[in-house]
């Protein structure tokens, strides 16, 4: 093997200088046309990408009829009509702020607990540590609608349905997130840890002003994807808020649409519920690069 | 009580120091190290309980509930009737079933590995940041956030009789019928616009691990005459290691339980050929009401995805020591 | 895997809860029925059925105020769902005993559910049922049990483009199969398809297959609802009609394994003659009604076609029964349920409603074949055997089986269910 040695861990500084991070600068290797056949390649997938994106918002303010491709993605003869039909909803703004709560508050609730149990799985020794890890991760392997039913239920028994705890809470016990985390914090040097016990740092305080800030780019990354699968939930809001004006976006949106309702109507309802987790994503693209680079690690 | 010594054998250490350090924990006296160990073990529980009590209530008891309805005829409303191996006998007598386990076996092997590779190709082009590089990087997001149905739709016209695929192999002299309608391209198809809208996921999950590697090892192995073949191999892959590891059970996961794209974009046809798993749950749990059947499709699936996990658990989750 | 085992013991905790039905606490009326029955709350599931919202939201809100001044001691709420996932969140709510107290369902849904729903032929009043259109009443019947009210009803016949007739130079329309499988070449050389088909496996084979079936002389299952009987002689037949269209190329191929929506296909581009699976509302959108020629469904050993009947179907699990059937039989007398049928082109059920529309219109027309339509003979498996015989017509159709071999294997994947 050709690892690489490396000088034996000493404590924070060099920690730091240790971890310092990719800052930007374009690869200095590689050969002119290699950096052709790089951008072609970025090009290229970049068209392949933006081209079903770019028909769901063009299509959604052409007119109803015919949606004849490629015909359909001329760039004119746009019209806001699909619009005004899903933002004729009487309770948009309700549902909106629905969505936003269910989201948020799950975002913030699954960072925290999935990064805590991530943390001590990867790194700290407790009975049960492994049978536990994986009775977790085999959760993601029982398939939804299996348990839709019984997770429904069972809500239903305590009393759970039509109350934000009862929508919430079952989201939050998220596997996926737990796992990845502790995939990450398993790349974590020892050493620092190590050097944070010697320095007497309570197990709270190395999480905090540790793990955390180690994670930012995984964190900014999970948090998007956290958003956006609560944001764009649909079934889960459906069958537990009984209530109008419990409803989420997806649900409201969908509420108002017929039963096959003209593609313009359908597209621009789904343009308008995820222009916001587009926004997030760019806000939040920025920790996924720079990372711990510019901020350093804090200790 | 676990099955998988390699994961409570030895701390886990991160790669990068994944060198024997030379003097170990020896400096601190055996009875700190006592008290250290358990102070540890209680930090451990204490970070892991506020997850576990919300698995164990809302994933744990709905989950098995879910698993053992496979042992019972149950209709919703009604009292189950506990009927023993039955449903699974009448799934093995069923060759409908075993397409269906076919199909969705092809599909994920197909499009797990196709998807992996993508997105780790992805990240190692989009991780150095430039103003252009930022650019692709927010495009290659917009998959995942373009609708399903308008995947399938666009797509649906992509693959179409007459539309860009086709024409293509009109003009090969390959004749113009859709992908969706052969019993053997449509699951490519579906494979095609399934690593579509996941890769980005990927994508984004190893450019985070990415911006962890320290950037002095890549230096000096170049310095070293090491070319980007040898340092992908020997550098940054042990790095990505956990990452993927995360990957492949999420993609497995997620490829043996697809069900919106098949269902939007071919509902399972034609003649079965992409009627996966999930979908014939979903049939028979949600169109018949047969919640007994679909709970044991679901049993097989789970058992599957467990299998397929601890396989990649051997292959790539494993801390090398 | 091995669970440790005091969380295995949490989850068999759960699963009896679940398991044994949820114990009374999800039933939400309390208030005990009053001395003549109706009082009490009747919450209703309903689904857009017209497509604007607050026409919707008005129609539902005035009915209930109407039947409110009739009816003080009842308080009725309609809830506006969904289409999408409509039986998910039906399932998660029978499941759990939280389910409504009336739901709207279509012929489809209706066998499925009827383990759950109230049988009201005893509830009804004599009237409302002996003013029900036969045909409609079979369409919310099971096992010979009444299990809804039909509020309204569709019709799927052939409706043809005037203007692709005119482009063709076809002047006479067809009314038997032969016919119309006879313009398939004529049209064709035009670039126009005959009819728009479909087997998709996630829809139904309502507007396609069956009403070839029934108009070939058969049905999906024998008299008695006990065996599968398209693989009957009609059913072979239904079935190589569908497969001549196909192979002689007067259909678009793609959508017989997966239908698109209604705007991107030949419908809305003027290159389809006929189809007898659109709703005509979205024809009136697409074609405009002047360019509509409404005949009576083909032709081969009788004219039939497949008629949507929208039912309100009451819960078992309803506590104010009696409220419930009065608001049933409330909202689907035909002085009440007018403003919806008319603003959705669906007709009446009750023969006491007459015609709706003025004479001459589209609707009026279409409304004229009420009588015709059928739901087929159905069963509580009805919707699991159109499960196991869509990928077979597939085979079938696309060359991999012969139809007879096809239907054969559907029927004894069929019977094995009905068993």
């Amino acid at each position: 093997m050709t690892h690489p040695v490396h000088q034996p861990p000493q404590p924070r500084v060099t920690s730091r200088r240790r971890l310092r991070l990719d800052t930007g600068t374009p690869d200095a290797g590689g050969s002119r046309l290699g950096r052709a056949v790089r951008l072609g390649t970025l090009a290229l997938m970049a068209v392949l990408t933006f081209f079903p994106f770019y028909a769901m918002v063009l299509i959604s303010f052409k007119p109803a009829g015919a949606v004849d491709f490629p015909g359909i993605l001329a760039p004119w003869n746009l019209e806001l009509s699909a619009y005004q039909r899903v933002l004729g909803g009487s309770d948009l703004i309700r549902w909106f702020i629905n969505s936003v709560i269910y989201s948020l508050v799950s975002v913030v609730l699954v960072l925290l607990l999935a990064t805590l149990a991530g943390y001590a799985f990867a790194k700290k020794r407790f009975p049960g540590r492994s049978g536990l890890f994986w009775s977790f991760l085999a959760m993601v392997m029982v398939p939804y609608h299996v348990t839709l039913i019984p997770t429904f239920a069972m809500l239903s028994q305590l009393h759970g349905v039509s109350t934000w705890w009862g929508l919430i809470l079952p989201t939050i016990a998220n596997a996926q997130a737990v796992f990845l985390m502790r995939q990450f914090i398993l790349g974590i040097p020892d050493d620092l840890f190590e050097a944070a016990r010697i320095d007497g740092a309570s197990e709270l305080r190395t999480f905090f002003t540790l793990v955390v800030p180690l994670c930012r780019p995984i964190l900014a990354t999970l948090g998007v994807f956290v958003f956006l699968w609560h944001w764009n939930d649909f079934l889960w809001p459906l069958i537990m808020a009984r209530k109008t004006d419990m409803w989420t976006l997806t649900v409201g949106v969908s509420s108002l649409q017929e039963q096959a309702a003209p593609f313009n109507v359908v597209f621009a309802g789904a343009t308008l519920s995820l222009a916001p987790v587009f926004i997030a994503y760019l806000f939040a693209q920025r920790h996924f690069v720079e990372g711990v680079a510019s901020t350093g690690i804090k200790g | 009580m676990s099955a998988h010594p390699a994961l409570s054998e030895a701390p886990p250490r991160g790669e990068p120091s994944a060198v024997p350090r030379p003097d170990g924990p020896s400096p601190v006296r055996p009875r700190r190290l006592l008290s250290h160990r358990r102070r540890e073990a209680y930090a451990g529980l204490l970070f892991v309980l506020p997850m576990a009590l919300l698995f164990i209530i809302f994933r744990f008891g709905p989950s098995l509930a879910g698993l053992l309805l496979g042992f019972f005829d149950y209709y919703p409303g009604d009292t189950p009737e506990f009927v023993g191996v039955e449903n699974f006998k009448r799934l093995a007598e069923d060759p409908n079933f075993w397409t269906a386990l076919k199909v969705t076996l092809i599909f994920g092997f197909l499009s797990v590995p196709t998807g992996l590779a993508i997105s780790t190709v992805m990240a190692l082009l989009v991780r150095r940041g430039s103003r252009t590089v930022n650019f692709f990087r927010s495009v290659y997001f917009l998959p995942v956030i373009t609708s399903l149905v308008v995947a399938a739709a666009v797509f649906g016209w992509f693959f179409s009789t007459g539309g860009p695929v086709s024409s293509v192999q009109s003009a090969l002299g390959l004749g113009d019928a859709s992908w969706l309608r052969s019993e053997t391209l449509v699951i490519l198809a579906l494979v095609v616009v399934n690593v579509w809208t996941r890769y980005g996921y990927g994508m984004l999950i190893l450019l985070a691990r990415l911006q962890d590697q320290p950037r002095e090892l890549e230096d000096a192995m170049r310095t070293d005459g090491a070319s980007s073949m040898q340092r992908f191999r020997h550098l940054t892959l042990p790095h990505l290691r956990p990452a993927l590891f995360f990957l492949a059970v999420i993609e497995t996961t997620a490829s043996f339980q697809i069900f919106d794209l098949v269902y939007l974009m071919t509902g399972g046809g034609p003649a079965r050929a992409s009627h996966t798993l999930v979908l014939d749950l979903y049939e028979r749990g949600f169109r018949n009401l047969e919640f007994g059947m679909a709970s044991a499709i679901g049993g097989v699936l789970f058992v599957l995805t467990l299998v397929v996990a601890g396989i990649q658990h051997f292959m790539l989750g494993r801390d090398r020591t | 895997m091995k669970m440790p085992r005091n969380l295995a013991l949490t989850g068999v905790l759960a699963t009896s809860l679940v398991l044994t039905g949820c114990g009374g606490s999800g039933a939400e009326n309390d208030e005990a029925a009053g001395a003549d029955g109706a009082t009490g709350e009747v919450t209703m599931w309903v689904y857009p059925i017209l497509t604007d919202e607050a026409a919707n939201k008005k129609f539902w809100a005035d009915t209930v105020q109407k039947f409110k001044t009739s009816n003080p001691g009842i308080d009725v709420t309609v809830e506006v769902y969904p289409w999408a996932k409509r039986d998910e969140a039906l399932a998660a709510a029978i499941a759990s005993n939280t389910a409504p107290d009336v739901v709207y369902l279509v012929p489809d849904q209706v066998p499925v559910y009827a383990r759950s729903l109230e049988t009201i032929d005893s509830m009804a009043s004599e009237d409302a049922l002996n003013d029900t259109q036969d045909n409609a009443k079979a369409a919310a019947t099971v096992d010979g049990k009444l299990v809804g009210m039909p509020l309204l009803t569709s019709v799927t016949t052939l409706v043809c483009d005037k203007r692709a007739f005119k482009k063709a130079g076809v002047s006479t329309y067809p009314t038997t199969w032969d016919e119309y499988l006879a313009l398939g070449p004529t049209f064709k050389a035009q670039g126009i398809d005959l009819s728009l088909i479909t087997a998709d496996a996630s829809g139904t084979l309502n507007v396609s297959y069956y009403p070839l079936l029934w108009q070939a002389g058969g049905d999906v299952l024998n008299d008695d609802k006990t065996a599968a009987a398209f693989n009957e002689a009609p059913g072979v037949e239904a079935l190589d009609y569908f497969k001549k269209m196909y192979d002689g190329g007067f259909i678009n191929k793609d959508y017989v394994i997966k239908a698109a929506p209604t705007e991107q296909t030949g419908v809305a581009k003027g290159t389809v003659a006929c189809t007898w699976g659109v709703p005509t509302q979205d024809l009136v959108k697409l074609w405009g009604a002047e360019n509509m020629e409404v005949l009576p469904p083909l032709n081969k050993a009788e004219s039939v076609g497949y008629g949507t009947v929208g039912s309100l179907s009451m819960l078992k699990s309803t506590e104010n029964k009696e409220a419930a059937m009065k608001w049933i039989e409330f909202a689907t007398t035909p002085e009440n349920s007018k403003p919806l049928l008319t603003a959705a082109s669906f007709y009446s059920p009750r023969e006491s409603a007459g015609s709706l529309y003025p004479a001459g219109s589209v609707d009026a027309a279409l409304e004229k074949l009420v009588p015709e339509m059928t739901v087929g003979a159905v069963n509580d498996k009805s919707r699991a055997v159109m499960g196991v015989l869509t990928p077979e017509i597939q085979a079938a159709v696309i060359g991999k089986k012969t139809s007879q071999q096809a239907l054969d294997d559907a029927a004894k994947a069929a019977d094995a269910l009905m068993k």
